[in-house]
């Protein structure tokens, strides 16, 4: 078994508004493991990139705070570290990609600045000459070509797929033991997107660092991850190792996900059927139902979905390491 | 009358670059670059690419929103590229345009029942005040919003179903012909599929053809009979959607469809991945503009610009070294 490097336990992400508070990520478990890349997937306003957020320390509070649970990363807490200590493990130990390469690059520095920026907080013994010199580095093992060049170029000379390199680029620099990947490859065309994910594979072969692969592509996750995570109005609905939750999903909302994609089939002839569709729309967090919150798109829903017997909560479905949070989960 | 609704032929559209102390004109993009095509009544033609190929310039000059510069655009039997305004006028109530950002096409200041008036009125349709409101509850209900959005404004409905009020409005006007640009690229996975079904029902029971443009092979080859391949401003193939996919013919194509994700973790392997980036479209590469990128490239393609092979047929090619 690899080792756990991250362990998030019953976390819950709470804002306050002006119409109460809200949970946008509500009792959320998962573990990181060297090596190893965990999938979250989920739609738009589901929690994922809250919870990255919390990961890194990085909810504005207020209106946010964490209002339960545990992060801890090497056995150690996160949740209430103090800032000094927390800006040790932000970007040095822990590191993120964001998802628009277009406006997480300051437009005023040099990249050679931005990555050295990062190499000159963490690593403060370094010289400037070395500095540089690693930052090259950096740029070469991203596959940026004549990186000497390029280091004293700005964002707006490169292009997005280039400019989301040099974001990995930073964020490696240095040498984390876990990346958070908050949709890395979203804003980039499909082409560029295969040669981000096959560099993020390649560089986690040799740096071994947990990842932890946000995003809303089911696509991207089966080939790149190796436990998945889907989540639902702030809650991790069902989580399994990739090919089991392809295989065989259990809740009704990851096999409805999975339906919604139209696949590739040239065998047939006069395809054309349908889309698989999940009727109506993700709830709005200020009114949840009791019970399931899926309860209104589900086409398996019973009275004990409706709340007669409590939230569902993730228990072992068939299969080892697969958890669903179903009354009625499928076969 | 043809089959063919619409039929573009040697379409160009160039972008000058200004510079120089008193802006002269310097050099000009290739937005697209002698593109032709014909769609046929009832057909959905759909278009791919990556960003920055012409795709959108494309769709736009289509309706004339950006002026081509050459090429003729024949649109039931007419040749609407030197139409005057007052003409255009009218062929634009024949074509209608669906943008990719719902939440940025419709006027927040406005209701749901002005945006759906307002091309109405701009064409003069359904003047009298009772017929105006049973059309627009009619356009409602088939877009399967409840009646009561009428009175709503856009802030108050969900991505998905601003665009059904997108679709809705595009519908006015009793449009044949309807330019979808990255229709459903803003929604998300489980929203995107039932806009992608609306459009197709609603094609079918009004007979609508659709130049369906998109960056999500998987959406344009569900919903497409036939797909185009743009590489930098030029068409690079033409197929039926199921021929494309299988049998693709020019390299670019086939590292496309190789580069999507698939959602099950059996095809794994075998993916191509393409080196470097697109080049700039103000400077392309001399021959076919793909050769830096392609792994078949031979001499002939660095210098010379390949034609499009089977002119008649209907899978048609640029390349000189097309995958067997």
């Amino acid at each position: 078994m690899a080792e756990k490097v991250l362990e998030v336990k019953d976390l819950v992400v709470e804002f306050r508004t002006d119409r109460g508070a809200v949970k946008a990520v509500n009792g959320v478990n998962f573990d990181v493991f060297k090596g190893k890349t965990v999938g979250i997937v989920g739609e738009s306003g589901s929690g994922k990139s809250v919870t990255a957020l919390a990961i890194m320390g990085l909810i504005p509070n207020p209106p946010g705070r964490i209002a339960n649970g545990q992060i801890l990363f090497e056995g150690k807490s996160l949740v209430n570290m103090s800032a000094s200590e927390m800006r040790k493990i932000r970007g040095n130990k822990i590191a993120m990609i964001f998802q628009e390469p277009m406006t997480s690059l300051n437009p005023v520095f040099t990249i050679g600045n931005q990555i050295e920026e990062v190499i000159e907080l963490h690593q403060p013994h370094l010289s400037r000459s070395l500095r540089t010199a690693k930052a090259v580095d950096m740029l070469r093992l991203v596959g940026i070509p004549s990186p000497d060049k390029r280091i004293n170029e700005y964002p707006h000379q490169l292009s997005g797929g280039m400019r989301q390199r040099v974001m990995i680029a930073i964020a490696l620099s240095c040498e984390p033991d876990v990346l958070i990947a908050d949709e890395p490859t979203t804003a980039l065309d499909v082409t560029i997107q295969a040669q981000i994910l096959e560099l993020m594979k390649k560089l986690q072969k040799e740096l071994g660092m947990g990842i932890i692969l946000i995003t809303h592509d089911l696509g991207v996750v089966a080939e790149t991850c190796d436990t998945v995570a889907v989540m639902y109005c702030g809650q991790i609905v069902e989580s399994a190792d990739v090919n089991t939750l392809f295989n065989h999903p259990a809740h009704p909302y990851t096999k409805g996900l999975m339906d919604s994609i139209p696949s590739f089939d040239s065998t047939s002839g006069s395809k054309k059927e349908r889309l698989q569709t999940i009727e109506g729309m993700v709830p709005s967090l200020f009114d949840l139902p009791n019970g399931c919150n899926f309860q209104d798109r589900c086409s398996k829903v019973t009275d004990a979905c409706r709340g007669s017997q409590g939230d569902p909560i993730l228990k072992p479905s068939k299969g080892e390491g697969h958890y669903v949070a179903c009354f009625n989960p499928l076969n | 009358m043809s089959e063919y609704l619409i039929e573009v032929k040697d379409l160009c559209k160039k972008f000058p670059i200004k510079g120089g102390l008193f802006g002269r004109e310097v050099g000009a993009v290739n937005a697209v670059n002698n593109v032709s095509f014909k769609i046929k009544k009832g057909e959905t033609l759909g278009l791919v690419g990556e960003s920055g190929c012409g795709k959108t310039t494309l769709g736009r000059s289509l309706l004339r929103l950006i002026e081509p510069t050459s090429g003729q655009i024949i649109f039931n039997g007419q040749n609407i590229v030197n139409y005057t305004p007052a003409e255009m006028r009218a062929v634009r109530r024949k074509m209608q345009i669906i943008f990719q950002d719902p939440y940025a096409s419709l006027n927040p200041r406005m209701t749901v029942g002005d945006i759906l008036a307002e091309p109405m009125e701009i064409h003069g349709l359904h003047t009298e005040k009772s017929k105006r409101k049973a059309r627009m509850l009619e356009l409602l209900n088939q877009v399967q919003l409840p009646a009561d959005a009428l009175n709503k404004y856009p802030h108050e409905f969900s991505g998905g179903q601003r665009q059904r009020i997108c679709i809705a409005r595009a519908l006015a006007v009793e449009p044949e012909f309807i330019v979808c640009d990255e229709p459903v690229s803003a929604l998300d996975v489980s929203v995107q599929a039932q806009v992608v079904n609306l459009l197709m029902d609603l094609q079918r029971d009004l007979g609508l053809t659709f130049l369906f443009i998109a960056h999500d092979l998987k959406v344009v080859e569900y919903i497409s009979n036939r797909v185009a391949v743009m590489y930098l401003g030029n068409m690079v193939e033409v197929a039926e959607s199921s021929e494309l996919y299988g049998h693709a013919k020019h390299p670019y194509t086939k590292a496309l469809f190789s580069a999507i994700p698939h959602a099950s973790t059996a095809g794994r392997a075998g993916r191509i991945i393409l080196e470097g980036d697109i080049p700039s479209p103000m400077n392309p590469p001399s021959g076919c503009h793909f050769n830096p990128r392609c792994w078949n490239a031979t001499e002939e393609c660095r210098v010379n610009f390949p034609p499009i092979t089977n002119q008649s047929g209907t899978h048609q090619y640029r390349c000189y070294n097309p995958i067997k």
